[in-house]
């Protein structure tokens, strides 16, 4: 019967995890800022494993400007550029639309890209200095 | 009375009021437009509308590189994640030639059932809510997190996993992480004679499901419904038994139908109920068989991603591949072109699109109570489902007739066929 | 028992004050309580407070096919009718304001006046789902109006056996005079049977799954509530929340009126003060029974289910219970 288990949830902790805040607060930004300046701590989001396919981290010296990445890229999340004063191309990513399917990473010939395991990416901003990768 | 759309009656009764539920609706978690004819709180009429999750996603997919469309159908539906990419693959690698190592057939077997597992306990979930029962919606969800961390760790993704390559898969199962799969098997395991007992064994739920959108032998083989909806009527039909492919051919799948736990089938709510929960202790097995019998080997067969999209431009012919996800049979259509990144066509045919006329003797004569669960009872996907948008010069939906649509979808297949 | 008019007038304020507070916060427990045994954390506890607030301001909508009138005022009747009948719910020991106005007959007409009201406004507001609603609460209410008369009315006329010449039919008299002990055996499960069936009518009479079957959210969107918002909105919700701390009052009173001040032998002030919070206790705990745990264990039942378990069984276990309490009185 289901109220034995009903009764056991009713005095063990509940199964969701309050992040990052157990109530919603009186003012979202404000907790966040307080977050940021320190002055307050947000509840863990729950672990994730070691492989996670987070944000993508570029490594700009290693790069040769060839371009695949760009080319296989489901969302069009880089943009591919000649910055002035190089030789090579080079590639912006644009993090909010990235989909996190690695594939640029496969695709890399010289391992310049990798995945993170950073995927505390929400921001007001799309262009936030933290969602774009150059 | 118009015979453009989707509508049945039965006789002798007259309707008194019609109620519309949809396209947005607390029953449906994605839109769809019924319209009931009732006769008090019976159903004595009804007419389904779809289309409103139409996203043009089979044109997208023809105006991308392959590896760019691969991602593509993994979103054509979120639950379906390894259904849609699954099929494609397969699709894509039969008509380019292209080998799977043994190895990434298995894995991709994994990743497939274990998908059909969190699929199945969401459904769950979802009926449940449908019937009132938000405790049960909880309870399940809870459970289903088990298969999304696994999945997590698998892949490195909780939902859209990007694990299928044409030509094999991006991520091997290390043999560090096995132990980790069979640890959420054996939780499922001793979860499983739970989950029957509170869905089967419920006084509450059976008051609600027996009888309730029942489908005969006859109407699913007749409608051509597919998954557990067909299977729930008594029919065994299941891709992985009837056309094995990947790793299943290596196993004797059998059809789960009600009869396996000694119930006579008449396609109710509750018989989905069963089969759903069947083929999650099927889908265990079938994880550690894979497991256990995990080939060597290499993981996909042209690693290099240059070489791949090589391989694809330079390819020429058409394929099919064909799936049986979690809902039912999903079928990729793609033809390729010599020296065209690009595919030439691409049709998508989601398990769905087969159910949706069992809908029809599902609800007839059923009361407004069971609108909800009935609707859910076919696990309908509306987003994998909607190909078509009709839409007139003034951007306003229209209607066609049956002869209409017939000539229409003939001289898109001349189309997509070239 | 000479009331002022200035006193009745400031009494009646803090009755109805305490009230409404008391329902919003069994509500915020119900919420509380109900996600924590769905494994939920749920929200505040004051929850409630926030959803009336919120409702308060909203822009209150009225349909173009609704009956204007009659759609604005049946969250007032509903609202101004069990508020009411806090005037009549004998709290710990305290006699009730209205205590010699009236008895259990206009108790129970006037419990079943919310329900009527919201019958009106689902018609008046003129949309499909509302009265799919209504016709629902309509035939809920022929459903278990039965066994509730049965069940109060047996116990009245038990007692006027027992106390002859007396206002049995008050709910003081009824609340001081425990039936368990004055009857025999027989009246004992009698009485039990009685409690069971009022135990099954309460969820009913409070439109609590599985009973929610006029409101239904996911079959009929809310079914009479569907159109409403706003302040009208904030009125049947607090209608909702006192109807279920007097739905248990009514029941703590009827069946568990006992007090605490006499067991610990405490007089005065103090004495009150406990009777009150456990009476409060009382009310929870039928609360916890009856809705919260009801509510979480089930599923939404459809109506003529409901009718057939209403009119069958538990219609059968009330008259069961009036028949032993009967045989009680001519032993």
């Amino acid at each position: 019967m289901i109220f034995g288990t009903l009764l056991k949830q009713l005095i063990s902790r509940p199964a969701t995890n309050p992040f990052p805040v157990k109530y919603m607060p009186k003012s979202v930004t404000g907790v966040l800022k307080k977050v940021a300046a320190g002055q307050a701590a947000i509840h863990p989001p729950v672990p994730t494993p070691k492989d996670l396919r987070g944000k993508i981290a570029y490594d700009r010296e290693t790069c040769i400007g060839c371009g695949l990445c760009e080319k296989v890229c489901p969302a069009r999340v880089i943009e591919l550029y000649k910055p002035e004063g190089e030789e090579k191309n080079k590639i912006r990513m644009y993090v909010a639309r990235c989909t996190f399917c690695a594939q640029c990473v496969d695709a890399c010939p010289v391992n310049a890209l990798a995945t993170t395991e950073e995927f505390l990416l929400a921001s007001p901003d799309r262009f936030a200095e933290s969602l774009v990768v150059e | 009375m118009n015979n453009q759309s989707i509508k049945l009656e039965v006789g002798g009764s007259t309707a008194c009021y019609t109620v519309p539920v949809g396209p947005v609706h607390p029953a449906l978690k994605e839109p769809i437009r019924f319209h009931f004819d009732l006769d008090g709180e019976q159903i004595v009429g009804v007419d389904i509308k779809p289309g409103f999750a139409h996203r043009g996603i089979e044109y997208m997919g023809m105006r991308r590189n392959l590896i760019q469309t691969l991602y593509l159908s993994e979103r054509i539906c979120g639950i379906c994640s390894i259904s849609h990419p699954l099929a494609f693959t397969q699709a894509v690698e039969n008509a380019a030639g292209i080998a799977v190592p043994p190895r990434a057939q298995y894995i991709r077997t994994i990743i497939g059932e274990l998908e059909r597992i969190h699929s199945h306990i969401l459904w769950a979930g979802v009926g449940a809510h449908e019937l009132g029962f938000d405790t049960l919606l909880h309870l399940t969800w809870n459970v289903r997190e088990k298969c999304m961390d696994l999945l997590e760790e698998l892949t490195g993704n909780r939902v859209d996993y990007a694990i299928p390559i044409f030509g094999g898969v991006r991520r091997d199962i290390p043999a560090e992480k096995a132990p980790l799969a069979v640890e959420a098997l054996g939780y499922y395991k001793g979860l499983l004679d739970q989950l029957v007992d509170t869905f089967l064994h419920d006084k509450s739920i059976e008051m609600r499901t027996r009888g309730i959108g029942a489908l005969t032998y006859d109407q699913a083989v007749e409608l051509c419904a597919v998954g557990p909806v067909t299977r729930a009527a008594g029919v065994p039909k299941d891709v992985r038994q009837d056309m094995p492919y990947l790793a299943y051919a290596d196993m004797d799948i059998k059809a789960i139908t009600p009869r396996d736990l000694g119930v006579e089938p008449t396609g109710d709510v509750y018989d989905n109920i069963i089969v759903r929960l069947l083929e999650v202790a099927q889908s265990i097995e079938i994880i550690e068989f894979c497991l256990e019998n995990l080939p060597e080997g290499e993981i996909t067969s042209i690693p290099k991603v240059p070489a791949l999209l090589a391989a694809l431009k330079n390819a020429e012919g058409e394929g099919i591949g064909r799936h049986e996800a979690p809902r039912g049979e999903v079928i990729h259509y793609v033809r390729l072109v010599e020296g065209q990144d690009e595919m030439a066509a691409w049709k998508v045919k989601a398990p769905t699109y087969s159910n949706l006329m069992s809908w029809v003797p599902k609800f007839l004569g059923d009361e407004v109570a069971d609108i909800p669960i009935i609707a859910a009872s076919i696990d309908p996907c509306m987003c994998c489902m909607d190909r078509v948008h009709i839409a007139d010069e003034t951007g306003t939906t229209s209607e066609k007739t049956k002869a209409e649509l017939v000539r229409l979808s003939r001289e898109k297949t001349r189309r997509i066929c070239g | 028992m000479s009331v002022t008019i200035a006193q009745a007038v400031w009494q009646g304020l803090v009755i109805l004050f305490g009230g409404t507070l008391l329902g919003m916060f069994y509500k915020g427990l119900d919420r509380k309580l109900a996600a924590q045994m769905q494994g939920r954390i749920g929200p505040p506890l004051r929850q409630p407070f926030f959803d009336v607030v919120k409702l308060m301001v909203k822009e209150n909508v009225v349909p173009d096919h609704a009956v204007g009138w009659l759609y604005n005022l049946m969250p007032l009747v509903s609202l101004a009718s069990v508020a009411t009948l806090l005037f009549y719910l004998p709290l710990g020991g305290y006699t009730p304001l209205l205590g010699g106005y009236g008895d259990l007959i206009l108790i129970l007409y006037l419990l079943a006046v919310p329900s009527l009201a919201m019958v009106v406004g689902g018609f008046a507001a003129g949309s499909p789902f509302a009265t799919v609603g209504a016709q629902r609460e309509m035939v809920m209410m022929m459903a278990y109006e039965f066994p509730l008369a049965i069940t109060f009315l047996s116990i009245a006329w038990r007692l006027s056996a027992i106390l002859p010449g007396q206002p049995v039919f008050s709910l003081t008299v009824l609340a001081a005079n425990p039936l368990w002990g004055l009857v025999g055996p027989i009246g004992f499960i009698g009485l039990l049977l009685l409690f069971f069936a009022l135990l099954i009518v309460t969820p009913a009479e409070l439109a609590k799954i599985p009973f929610d079957i006029p409101e239904a959210e996911t079959e009929i969107a809310g079914g009479i509530l569907a159109e409403y918002s706003g302040r009208n909105l904030a009125m049947f919700y607090l209608g909702d929340a006192i109807k279920m701390v007097v739905m248990s009052s009514l029941m703590v009173a009827l069946f568990f009126p006992y007090g605490l001040a006499n067991v610990f032998n405490v007089a005065g002030v103090w004495g009150g003060v406990i009777d009150v919070a456990f009476f409060l206790v009382k009310v929870f705990a039928v609360i916890f029974v009856a809705v919260i745990a009801v509510r979480v264990g089930f599923a939404r039942l459809k109506i003529g289910q409901v009718t057939r378990m209403f009119w069958l069984p538990v219609t059968g276990v009330a008259l069961l219970g009036m028949l032993l309490l009967t045989l009680d009185r001519f032993v």
